[in-house]
């Protein structure tokens, strides 16, 4: 059917309601996003799949991520009347369990949290129940008390595989408002003053963007969708589109008609086949119910989306290379002027914006500028999703306001560090970001703060490291992937970050000279300011962060060839404490080079034979008594 | 007539220009040296060699350093072709193309020019590199093949620093004119041909052979007969049947010589009657 007018949109949300809530039945829903598949989710929806062939009172689907990939496969299980509880960890073992004790679900063992009600923001605040006694509700975690969910409004609550339970919780209502309701100026108006600043990276003002496309005067004009996100250690884009693909697409047919284009193209890198998969069923949705095509509502407007599907090469997310790759020529950045606002896909008129910035279009619309502006702070309206990753407790997707300090995404949400140890430094924006040590940590998250110390806001990765992290390695880690992934078409990005690698390598290998550190800092100014397009320009950032606030490790691994974190693998030696070896040889029988003898039972004859040993730590991991040490020159973790 | 031209400061002169001119063509206009390696007035604006950095100093602009070849020119520009901050980069971009293509004489003389003696960085060198060391991947061939002549026989190959360019899969290609214009922009003479009997040769371009046309005067293989017909079917007006395409560009010019005479020879005899 085709929706038409107010009432259809009606009709198909109590349809959406009915199985987002259902009256009488429990409805079990398994978090399968990437992140909960790559755990075993789906071995898990197999086993329910199996175990509910004959229960007419539960209903199975899939959901998508609600952020909290560190505790996942989550299952959540609907009660009617009750709510929903999310169980952790779920295995395919833990299925007959929890479907065997549906009368009692709230004490399981392996409960995380309950949804009473959830604010979907595009609708009324969704009441899934009464609740349960004893059971945290989700907003007191830890994990997601400092969260705003914006972004996320829908995530690991709805199947994002149906487009009747998105337009359930107030979907596409924001797209109704638009065409019937606004002119494409007054779009461009809230837009504007809501102050929304493009989230893949750079920060650009989301309406002054529009209004430029909108200005020019053309036959056809092209909408983009950003979704090659390449960070690494970044995923908010690919959760975005696997959890919530509707969000994007009426985002984008919103401002399809606010800027006066035909046509719209999500490029999205081919390495995510389901986000692929949904954003197809996604758009085959829409256009069943006549929201994508021609005379769209019945508006008389036109727009259809079509996918095409990128090779992988990181530096596609740059605007011009992206619209040369969507052309099928080769993925390098084209000068500018022409900006794409003028002379873009084909050389029409073309306004690019990143996943993100589409999924907070219907919020804007739905709810207006300034309700929007009254998230984050002046200069940087509304919230970030942030992926957490490396040494911190809590992996996964957080939400926060702009403006939240550094320190409350860390240790409020990550949970500090896993190991243990101290977080040092995290790492924000990607290969083109910089390491923002703890002194900084009080600092407001927003573009032009994580700016003044080096760092860009990016599209979102955040990467933590503790003291077991070498510095000069994490810029070596981060050049390395620069120089794989520039283009080669201008020669400092080309040769000048191959160049900073090389001499990068050889510090962490133990022959770095003095003058290195000189040179690292000559070349990155050049390489910063003369590249062409935005990966040279900021490529350089992690090695000039490091440079500048972990100078001391490039120090002790130049001068006195020691890499205090223990890490790059030239300068460290394994030993073995002989007052702590028990001679169990188990270190020895798995030392794939044999470097390692001694009498068993006999923990004092144990040694490694630093000729033979290759450092791969097998050992240290394998001993259970702690008594294989690593060392470099004096420091040991031992 | 005069409001339909904007000014430029360039160094400090004052100079007349089209809004939207690119800075580099006002400047080489003017006599005014901007170095670069990628820069070719008949192709579209590319921007990779960087050497032709220039800084906007404008009042109450942020000071940014851009190429020249891609800047356009508006009303009271002012830019510093030359500035220490230019120099300083120029220098490290020539001890980059120090490094990568240490032999070209274009890349010797840059650097004596802006007095780099030696680079930091470690010299690549390829053993059987089919385009000399000497390549330093400006695109100029690549861009005037498919620009200008719209053969595209040759394109980029891998990304980043594994880039190289040749045809494709590395195999001779058939769609070779053996016009030599990427030989001729080439700034690093990096790219060979050879001819060989009957056949022209690209020894940097997989050993494509583009076979010759033989003159039918003196049998001297002169020109590839692919150009010619690429000619004809640009200028189809071109006359097919006339006797001197199929002439060398020497025996060409001894039947047009004959011809002048004969003409002079005859009128001669008209005006002695």
């Amino acid at each position: 059917m085709r929706i038409n007018t107010l009432e259809d949109l009606k009709y198909i949300r109590e349809t959406g309601l009915k199985k987002l809530k259902p009256k009488q039945k429990v409805r079990i829903s398994v978090g399968m996003a990437t992140c909960g598949i790559s755990v075993g989710g789906d071995a898990v929806f197999e086993e329910l799949k199996e175990k509910l062939k004959n229960r007419e009172d539960i209903i199975l689907t899939k959901t998508g991520c609600i952020g909290f990939c560190h505790v996942e496969p989550l299952v959540n299980v609907y009660i009617p009347g009750k709510g929903i509880l999310i169980y952790h960890h779920v295995q395919p073992k833990d299925v007959e369990k929890i479907i065997n004790n549906l009368d009692k679900a709230e004490q399981l063992d392996n409960v995380v949290c309950q949804i009473d009600k959830w604010d979907h923001i595009t609708s009324d605040e969704i009441i899934y129940g009464e609740g349960f006694t004893n059971i945290p509700c989700w907003n007191e975690l830890k994990f997601f008390k400092p969260q705003r969910k914006l972004v996320m409004r829908n995530s690991g609550i709805i199947n994002p595989e149906d487009i009747d339970e998105y337009i359930a919780v107030g979907g596409y209502s924001a797209l109704f408002k638009a065409l019937k309701e606004m002119t494409p100026d007054e779009i461009i108006y809230e837009v504007k003053g809501s102050g929304l600043r493009g989230r893949g990276g750079a920060g650009f003002p989301t309406g002054i963007k529009w209004e430029l496309a909108k200005k020019e005067k053309s036959d056809i004009k092209y909408l983009i969708c950003n979704a090659d996100e390449g960070d690494p250690g970044a995923y908010m884009n690919r959760n975005e589109m696997e959890s919530d693909p509707h969000s994007v697409i009426e985002g984008m047919i919103i401002g399809g008609y606010a800027i006066g284009a035909q046509k719209g193209i999500i490029y999205i890198r081919a390495e995510y086949p389901l986000a692929l998969y949904r954003l197809q069923k996604a758009i085959d949705g829409a256009r069943h119910y006549g929201l994508l095509g021609k005379n769209i509502l019945g508006s008389g407007f036109d727009f259809d989306i079509t996918i095409s599907k990128g090779a992988g090469a990181f530096v596609c997310g740059e605007e011009t290379a992206l619209i040369a790759s969507i052309e099928g020529d080769i993925g390098r950045p084209r000068p500018r002027p022409p900006f794409p606002a003028q002379k873009g896909l084909w050389g029409k008129p073309t306004n690019i914006n990143n996943v993100e910035t589409w999924t907070n279009i219907p919020l804007i619309v739905k709810k207006g500028g300034d309700w929007f502006r009254g998230f984050g702070n002046e200069k940087s309206p509304g919230t970030k999703v942030f992926s957490l990753v490396g040494k911190v407790e809590n992996v996964g997707l957080a939400e926060v306001e702009l403006g939240t300090p550094i320190k409350t995404v860390v240790y409020n949400i990550g949970g500090g560090a896993s190991s243990g140890k101290k977080v040092k430094a995290v790492q924000t924006g990607g290969p083109s970001g910089g390491c923002i040590p703890t002194k900084f940590f009080d600092l407001p998250i927003d573009y032009e703060n994580l700016a003044s110390v080096g760092s860009i806001m990016g599209s979102g990765g955040m990467v933590a490291m503790d003291e077991n992290t070498c510095m000069v390695d994490t810029a070596k880690f981060f050049l390395d992937f620069t120089v794989d992934e520039s283009c080669g078409k201008c020669v400092p990005c080309r040769e000048g970050l191959k160049h900073m690698l090389f001499i990068l390598e050889n510090i962490t290998k133990g022959n770095g000279k003095e003058e290195d550190i000189g040179t690292l800092e000559e070349l990155s100014e050049t390489v910063k300011t003369t590249s062409l397009c935005g990966l040279g320009q900021t490529a350089p950032n992690p090695v000039i962060t490091t440079l500048k606030y972990f100078k001391d490790e490039y120090i002790e691994h130049i001068n006195n060839k020691r890499c205090p974190a223990l890490v790059c693998t030239a300068l460290i030696e394994f030993e073995i404490d002989q007052k702590k070896c028990t001679g169990c040889s188990v270190c020895a029988k798995r030392c794939p080079t044999k470097a390692i003898e001694g009498i068993l039972g006999k923990g004092e004859t144990f040694k490694i034979d630093q000729n033979k040993c290759i450092k791969c730590g097998t050992c240290l991991e394998v001993c259970k008594f702690d008594a294989v040490i690593k060392t470099s020159k004096g420091v040991s973790n031992g | 007539m005069d409001n339909e031209y904007i000014h430029v400061f360039i160094n400090g002169q004052k100079f007349k220009a089209k809004e939207g001119e690119l800075v580099i063509d006002i400047a080489r206009r003017n006599g005014i040296f901007i170095p670069t390696l990628c820069y070719e007035e008949s192709l579209k604006p590319y921007g990779a060699c960087r050497m032709c950095i220039v800084e906007i100093k404008n009042k109450g602009v942020k000071k940014k350093i851009t190429t020249s070849c891609t800047l356009q020119a508006f009303d009271g520009l002012y830019v510093k072709t030359d500035s220490n901050e230019v120099l300083k980069h120029r220098r490290i971009l020539l001890e980059l193309y120090l490094a990568q293509a240490p032999n070209p004489e274009k890349i010797k003389e840059l650097a004596q020019r802006y007095g780099v003696k030696k680079t930091r960085f470690k010299e690549k060198y390829k053993e059987k590199d089919p385009l000399n060391n000497s390549c330093i991947l400006c695109g100029l061939c690549v861009r005037v093949c498919n620009e200008i002549m719209g053969a595209g026989v040759i394109g980029f190959i891998g990304r980043g620093e594994k880039t190289r360019i040749n045809t494709p899969f590395f195999e001779k290609s058939d769609l070779c004119l053996g016009c030599k214009a990427c030989a001729e922009v080439c700034p690093t003479g990096a790219i060979k041909f050879i001819d060989e009997g009957n056949f022209r040769i690209a020894n940097s371009w997989s050993n494509t052979s583009v076979e010759l046309k033989k003159c039918k005067m003196c049998g001297k293989y002169f020109a590839p007969s692919k150009l010619d017909e690429k000619i004809d079917s640009i200028y189809y007006y071109r006359d097919k049947n006339n006797e001197l395409r199929d002439l060398c560009p020497d025996c060409r010019r001894k039947v047009i010589t004959k011809r002048i005479n004969l003409i002079t020879e005859n009128e001669v005899e008209k005006y002695a009657k």
